[in-house]
This record gives C-alpha cells, sequence and structure tokens, in this order.
C-alpha cells in the first residue's frame, strides 16, 4: 500500500500542469546520474568523487591546490564563460524548436559568424574596443540571422527538410571556413586561425579580482539577457503567437491568418542570430581563435539544453548550467579521478535520451493516476453496491 | 578518368547500402535521421570484433573483414533498437529521437572506444587501425573502355552490397512482408484492419535499416578511411537520406542518385589533381557533394512523395 502511495506521489507531481515541466526534467537528471554512476562504478570509480570533481573544476567548490595566481573565482568566471555561448546555442535551438523546425546547423551558423567577425574585426587592429566589441555582435547577428533565413526560405520555397539542409550547410561551411583559414590565416605554430585583437574580444582576460586571474565575459550578460527577451517574446508577443501556432499546426494557423512561409524564415533567422551571438561569443570569447574544419559540439549539446529545459527559455538557463557542469569540469574531472574526458558527452547523450522520454515518463504518469482513479471508483462503486445490497436485504426482513 | 569511376563506385556503394535502410525505415512511417548514429555504431562494434580477432587471425586475414561485416550489421541493428523503442513504444518525437541517436552514438563510441584501446593496448587512442581491404579487378569487363573502370579495383564487399540491395529490393516490392510494411507508412490502420501487425512490422524495418547502416560504416571504414575513429561521422549517414529523398524512396532511383553522388565526389578528387592545385585546395573540392546535394535537393524537394505516415507515432485507436 505504501509503496503504491509513493508511486501516486511521484506520478502526480509529473503529471501536474504546474510542476511537470520541472519534474521531468529533474527526473531525467537522476536517472543520467544513476546511469553514469552505474557506469562508474563499473570502471572501478568513485562516482561520488567524479562528480564533485565536475563541480570543483567549475569553481562551484573548493579544489584541493591551485595553481600560481588561480583560485575558485577563476574556475567560476571560466565556467561562466563557456555558459554564455551555450546558452545562447540553446536558446537558438528552442526559437527554431517552437516553430517546427529543427535546427540541427547551429554549430556551422556558428563558426560561420564567428569566421566571419574574426577576419573583419579582430584582425583589425587599429579599432578601439569601445567599437570593436559592438560590431563583433552586430555581425554575429547579421552573419547568423542570414544563414538562418537562408534554411528557413530553402524549407518554405523548396520544401527541403531542415535537418538536412542545415547538416550540409554545415560541412560547407565547416569546409569553405576551413581552406580560407588554412590558406590566409593560419598561424603556422598552432595549425588554428591567428588569434584576433584583445580590444575585439567579448571576454575580458587577465583581470586580477580577490588576487586571482579571472575572466569577465561579456557574453553571459548578452546571453541572460536574450533569454529574457525570448521568454517574453513567446508569451506576450503577437509574433510570438504566430510561430508558435505554426509550429503547433500548420493548417490551423493558416486559417487564423499567419503567414506560414514568412513565421518559417523569420523563426530560422531569429534562431540563426541566436546562434551567430554563440558564435560569436565562443570564437570572439571563450576562445580567441577558431581551429579549422571543426565544428564544435555544442550545437548538438545546445539540443540537450534545450530539451532538458522543457523549450522554456528561461528553464534552459538552469539546464545550460547542468550541461555545462559536465562539460567544463570535465577536464578537471579527468585529472582527478583519471577517466577520459568523453565521458562528458556520453552523460550529456544519456540526459538527451532520457529528456527525450519526457513525454513517455508524463504518459506513464497520467497512466497510473487513471489506473488509481478507476481502481477507487471500482471500490467505491463495489462498495456502494454492497450498500445497496445490504439495505435491500434488510428491506426483505 | 578510369579512377573516377573506380573511387566513385567505392563510395556509393556503401552510401547505397544506408539509404536502403533509410528507405526501410521511412517506408514503414517511421522519420529516420539516425543513419548517421547506426553506422558509426555499426562499424565501432565491426571495427571492435575486427580488432580483438585480428590478433587470433593473423593481420592480413581477409575473414576478419567479413566477420566484421557480419558484426557491424548485428551491432548495428541492436543500436537501432533504442530509436525503434523511442519511436514506436514511447512515442517519442520521431526528429528528436533520431538527433538524440546519432548524438549518443557519437559519444558511446568516441568513449567506449578509447576504453577498449586502454584495455586491449594500453594506450588510450580514439581509433582503431583496420588497414584496407584487397582489392580485384574483374577480367574482361574491366577492358572495356570508359565504364572498365567501374570493374577495376573492386571491394568485395560491393559484390556483397550488391547482392544485399538487391534481395532488400526483391523483399520490399515482391512479398508479402515488404506490403506490409511499405502499407504500414502509406497507411497503419488500413494494414491493422487488414490483420497486420503494425508496431512489429515497424520495429522489423527499423532494425534492418540498423543493420544495413551499420555494414554502410564498417565498408567506409574499411575502404577510404582504412580505419575507425570519430571521423567516420563525416555526414555520410545524412548523404544517405539526401538520396533517398532524391531517390523519391524508391530502392532503384536512390542507387542511380548513390552513383551521381560518388562520381561528383571523385570527380571532384581527379579535376583537383589534373588542375594542378596545390591539396590545400582540396578542401573545397571536399565540398562537392554536399553542394550537389543542396542543387539537387533545391530542384527536386517539392515533387516528391514521402510515404504519407511517417513521422507520425501509430496510435490504434485514432481514426
Amino acid at each position: 500500500m505504501n509503496t503504491k502511495k509513493k508511486g501516486r506521489w511521484l506520478a502526480n507531481l509529473l503529471n501536474s500542469e504546474k510542476y511537470s515541466s520541472f519534474t521531468v526534467s529533474v527526473l531525467a537528471i537522476i536517472l543520467t546520474l544513476i546511469t553514469a554512476s552505474v557506469l562508474l562504478l563499473l570502471m572501478g570509480k568513485n562516482p561520488l568523487v567524479a562528480f564533485r570533481s565536475f563541480l570543483q573544476g567549475c569553481g562551484f567548490l573548493p579544489k584541493a591546490n591551485y595553481g600560481g595566481g588561480s583560485g575558485m573565482l577563476s574556475d567560476l568566471t571560466d565556467f561562466l564563460n563557456y555558459l554564455a555561448p551555450m546558452l545562447l546555442a540553446a536558446l537558438a535551438f528552442i526559437v527554431g524548436f517552437k516553430a517546427g523546425l529543427f535546427n540541427i546547423g547551429i554549430a556551422g551558423q556558428m563558426l560561420l559568424s564567428g569566421f566571419v567577425a574574426t577576419i573583419v574585426i579582430g584582425y583589425n587592429k587599429n579599432l578601439p574596443a569601445g567599437v570593436a566589441k559592438p560590431l563583433v555582435l552586430i555581425i554575429g547577428i547579421v552573419v547568423g540571422g542570414l544563414a538562418g533565413a537562408l534554411i528557413g526560405f530553402l524549407k518554405y520555397k523548396f520544401n527541403i527538410h531542415e535537418v538536412v539542409s542545415t547538416i550540409m550547410v554545415n560541412y560547407i561551411i565547416s569546409y569553405l571556413t576551413g581552406f580560407f583559414i588554412n590558406n590566409k590565416f593560419v598561424d603556422m605554430l598552432t595549425r588554428t586561425s591567428r588569434v584576433c585583437a584583445p580590444a575585439a574580444r567579448l571576454t575580458l582576460t587577465n583581470i586580477q579580482i580577490g588576487g586571482v586571474n579571472c575572466k569577465i565575459p561579456f557574453g553571459i550578460l548578452i546571453a541572460i539577457i536574450m533569454a529574457i527577451v525570448v521568454q517574453f517574446i513567446f508569451d506576450r508577443t503577437a509574433f510570438g503567437f504566430e510561430l508558435k501556432a505554426v509550429g503547433q499546426n500548420k493548417n490551423c494557423a493558416k486559417y487564423i491568418g499567419v503567414s506560414v512561409g514568412k513565421s518559417l524564415v523569420a523563426s530560422m533567422a531569429f534562431s540563426g542570430i541566436l546562434a551567430g551571438l554563440a558564435g560569436v561569443t565562443y570564437y570572439l570569447g571563450y576562445t580567441n581563435t577558431i581551429i579549422p574544419k571543426t565544428l564544435v559540439g555544442m550545437g548538438y549539446d545546445s539540443i540537450a539544453v534545450a530539451l532538458l529545459g522543457n523549450s522554456s527559455p528561461v528553464g534552459s538557463i538552469f539546464a545550460a548550467i547542468v550541461v555545462t557542469v559536465f562539460q567544463q569540469g570535465a577536464n578537471y574531472m579527468s585529472s582527478a579521478v583519471g577517466v577520459a574526458k568523453e565521458i562528458a558527452s556520453l552523460i550529456t547523450g544519456i540526459l538527451l535520451l532520457y529528456a527525450s522520454c519526457g513525454g513517455y515518463m508524463k504518459g506513464l504518469a497520467r497512466g497510473v493516476i487513471q489506473k488509481d482513479l478507476d481502481r477507487e471508483a471500482e471500490a467505491k462503486r463495489a462498495a456502494s453496491h454492497k450498500e445497496d445490497a445490504g439495505q435491500g436485504k434488510e428491506g426483505e426482513r | 578518368m578510369t579512377k573516377v569511376f573506380t573511387d566513385g563506385l567505392s563510395f556509393a556503394i556503401p552510401l547505397l547500402i544506408m539509404a536502403v535502410g533509410a528507405i526501410y525505415s521511412e517506408k514503414s512511417g517511421v522519420t529516420n535521421l539516425a543513419i548517421e548514429g547506426f553506422q558509426g555504431f555499426g562499424a565501432f562494434i565491426g571495427a571492435l570484433i575486427a580488432v580483438l580477432l585480428m590478433p587470433v587471425l593473423g593481420n592480413g586475414s581477409q575473414a576478419v573483414i567479413y566477420i566484421a561485416m557480419l558484426a557491424a550489421a548485428v551491432g548495428g541493428g541492436l543500436y537501432a533498437c533504442i530509436h525503434a523503442l523511442l519511436c514506436i513504444n514511447f512515442k517519442a518525437n520521431q526528429v528528436i529521437s533520431g538527433v538524440v541517436v546519432n548524438i549518443l552514438g557519437l559519444a558511446l563510441t568516441t568513449f567506449f572506444t578509447s576504453a577498449a584501446n586502454t584495455a586491449i593496448n594500453g594506450t588510450a587512442s580514439n581509433k582503431f587501425v583496420l588497414g584496407v581491404s584487397t582489392r580485384f579487378t574483374v577480367p574482361g569487363l574491366s577492358r572495356i573502355p570508359w565504364v572498365g573502370g567501374l570493374f577495376q579495383n573492386m571491394y568485395p564487399f560491393e559484390i556483397i552490397i550488391i547482392v544485399l540491395v538487391v534481395f532488400f529490393w526483391y523483399l520490399m516490392y515482391r512479398t508479402r512482408f515488404g506490403m506490409h510494411l511499405r502499407a504500414c507508412g502509406e497507411n497503419p490502420q488500413a494494414l491493422d484492419t487488414a490483420g497486420g501487425k503494425v508496431e512489429l512490422t515497424r520495429w522489423i524495418a527499423v532494425i534492418i535499416s540498423g543493420a544495413l547502416s551499420g555494414i554502410g560504416g564498417i565498408c567506409f571504414a574499411y575502404s577510404i578511411l582504412s580505419q575507425y575513429s570519430p571521423s567516420i561521422y563525416m555526414g555520410y549517414g545524412y548523404l544517405a537520406i539526401a538520396a533517398m529523398i532524391f531517390g523519391n524512396w524508391n530502392i532503384g532511383t536512390t542507387a542511380l542518385v548513390c552513383l551521381i553522388f560518388g562520381f561528383a565526389k571523385s570527380g571532384g578528387q581527379q579535376l583537383c589533381i589534373a588542375a594542378g592545385l596545390p591539396s590545400n585546395y582540396s578542401d573545397l573540392f571536399l565540398m562537392l557533394p554536399y553542394i550537389l546535394t543542396m542543387l539537387l535537393l533545391i530542384f527536386f524537394s517539392k515533387k516528391n512523395h514521402p510515404p504519407k505516415a511517417a513521422g507520425e507515432a501509430w496510435d490504434k485507436g485514432r481514426r
């Protein structure tokens, strides 16, 4: 009886209108941690130590010892530096997803905007920081927006599935920028693109705070502002409503007078803008160089963030923190515990797997509740039946 | 010129078997963007078995390749169960499921490749070195001018795949099972009424899809890559999907499209060499198949007819 009650309690939480978006994500995280723990145990490592070192690597918990000039705060600012593009990329996915589009090309859009911003502004040594930084952002917005709009246009005009076209465009961008970097902008020593001017970089480095070396990422401010803006657009504006309408039912949207084609292009352009911002905060913030012919894994990690955040912009802030802890903390975890750092991607993948089962979990919960209700109703009916029968018998006497 | 035919064919044929896998899944009503993950995971299992067997059977043994192909098919089929479970039983969004399977596949194989390497030879390398399969030349046919290149330096797996493709073409268009499978993708309710099992048919189709993709993956590993590494996720799975769309979900047409892709790729490379450009420029020519795909899709996406029920979870109670 007790276990049944417990199941019901969990089912209620999962199925409730108010909390389900939150509880399903939390359940996904818990299941992921359990799976990862089993994996770590199988490898003969202590999962608790591993999880602690993930947090230590991100500056949430103090490490045992620090190198000269660095401290907890430097790890934390590093973490925020990585969180910014992650959150922006997740927002990019969410905007497309709400309109029923899967922007798998975030990594490519990031690379393209980062590349253009690097060669146009980053290599221009004469611009003062006050001009260069806003210009970098504007380039990110314009290039990303155009790249996204192209995908939306292809979908609307030629009925090309956006997943296929974005993947193709990803490879084209990757080879094209790789070609230019290798031939014109390569640093012979590192085999990556030459570093861009500090004035253009969106992250201030080597700032002393409390005696430790810190970074100040402007990207995180932009990312959080954009999360709120996107939330506002979807909750409060006609544009956001139209995008959601197209995402839920194209025919219905057409009937209420929404121009479906325009919405498709607009949502992909908007998604591209956010991906472009993610690109400049990544390539001119988190790093200041581009590795040729390499698409960042963040393009896919952002999908995990978006699904885990239940495709809510503000929710994805928290989801981005969770995923970034694994990605960013992996290096320290790897050296502290001795597990290959690729386990971070594996954990993200498992998280994604559970998050994508969210609908099924909810359905399961609803089933449990329905069964319980049925059983109660059955019991009630049986009881009243008995009573009736009892009364009947009494009447006979 | 002959090199264009030889290389083009050896690229087109593994692509074709992956595309046939994609067709099976989509024809049964399960949208399949997971081909990329299936081929990578299948190839991983195949390569793992090959690496384990090579010391036993001797390094030069060609039997390893056939065992690896079988293992890749089994591995791909098993891995496809995740996609089937999510799409058919859990009724998850099929596009999301496909993306999830791809991401998880890359993460799983990358992690376990280095784990396996650490266990086998103590170095955390992220690749299995496989070498290249031997080649053979068909006597007589290879002497034909122009098209003779098709029959020169062939990989044995090309023959196996062609046989498989013919078999799966027959299975889809000439058997009762194939009929049921196609009905599943067009009108599952009708199949259910006629007494067919929709969910079972879809499960089988997705597993076939995984198995065929796995074979495609291991063949790439044994030919153009000569190793198994995360670089196997080069987007060939998506290229196969593009071929399927352009081929209008029809195995015959898709085969032609794959050949075009193959010749575009090898043609681009030979063009680069013939023009005497430095190797830096090869990146530009590597873009060719992707650009060609985009152009072809622009011209042909409007007219095609995807299976009607693809992308929807089957609901027995719905009318």
